[in-house]
């Protein structure tokens, strides 16, 4: 409270004050006519704006309202990439169990039949492919 | 006529030009040269005088007389002069130390005014007030006007507006009595 007191009552040195007034008288210099020009420069100015082609005013939608439609939207696509991924997750498990279910429940004969299969096709498949590339080679 | 009356006159349409320019010669000059003690260069007092005017003139209409029509054109002038300001030290254009060092160093200038040391020395100390502190100085020094309408324009509280002037008379004293 006191430096409030001290603030309202400061007192300027006198050399401040003197400064003071020399400057006011500086500032206050104005080329002859000058307020008069300006009046008449403001005028034309207003006058040439007021001709001049006005940009259309861009009137967004439910501009009041823009926060909290932004807000919604960000909820709404976190929301949706939640489920999204929740969901997806859920289907590769699935399938995965599937497969594994199938695959536990197969018996070894079959699961024997079927790699040895697949081997010797591999290797039919790999002998085809040598051969044509040494065909193509000897031309 | 009141200023009450010119903007309603204003924002009816009747003669619009005609009431505009009345508020503008009635408070021109004030406002005027509480720019140019902020800036000094006469040019740049007038440039920025020139956008407050253009700026009443479109807000005008949107103005609601919830305070003294000269409350709310200082408060469009401390905007303006601030964002010049601002844009002034983005460019770094240091006019007003420039053009006092020039005036150190013209002889001419210097013989022609014998109390150049105290003048130049306060202009320097203005100058280093925070723009918003220089506002608040002016405006109380030389206007008189009341802490609340001084809070008023420049967005502040009474008693920042009070911090405000108590600081920036401490701070000129002191560089003045600097050697």
């Amino acid at each position: 409270m006191n430096d409030m007191n001290d603030m309202e009552n400061e007192s300027i040195s006198k050399g401040l004050e003197e400064a003071l007034k020399s400057f006011e008288s500086k500032t206050k210099q104005v080329p002859v006519g000058y307020f008069n020009q300006f009046e008449l420069d403001i005028m034309q100015k207003i006058k040439a704006e007021g001709q001049a082609p006005q940009k259309a005013r861009i009137v967004t939608l439910f501009s009041d309202h823009k926060q909290y439609l932004v807000a919604a939207s960000v909820v709404l696509a976190i929301a949706t990439g939640f489920l999204f991924f929740n969901n997806t997750e859920k289907n590769i498990t699935s399938v995965a169990k599937i497969e594994m279910i199938e695959i536990e429940t197969l018996p070894n004969e079959l699961i024997e039949a079927y790699v040895n299969n697949n081997e010797l096709v591999a290797e039919v498949e790999w002998n085809t492919a040598i051969e044509t590339e040494a065909a193509f080679l000897s031309k | 006529m009141t200023d009450q009356a010119l903007i309603i006159q204003f924002q009816n349409g009747d003669s619009k030009e005609a009431a505009f320019t009345q508020l503008l010669k009635s408070h021109q000059a004030q406002v005027f040269f509480q720019i140019k003690k902020m800036v000094v260069e006469h040019a740049d007092a007038d440039d920025i005088a020139q956008a407050v005017w253009i700026k009443v003139w479109n807000k005008l209409d949107g103005f609601k007389q919830e305070s003294a029509f000269s409350t709310w054109l200082f408060r469009v002038a401390y905007n303006e002069t601030l964002n010049f300001l601002a844009q002034k030290k983005r460019l770094k254009l240091h006019h007003t130390q420039n053009e006092l060092d020039h005036s150190l160093e013209h002889p001419s200038i210097q013989n022609a005014l014998k109390e150049t040391t105290i003048q130049i020395k306060l202009e320097r100390a203005i100058a280093e007030l925070p723009e918003k502190q220089r506002f608040v100085f002016m405006l109380r020094y030389y206007e008189a006007y009341d802490y609340e309408k001084i809070a008023s324009i420049t967005g502040t509280t009474v008693g920042g507006a009070k911090a405000n002037y108590h600081q920036a008379v401490k701070k000129m004293t002191e560089l003045l009595q600097q050697a």
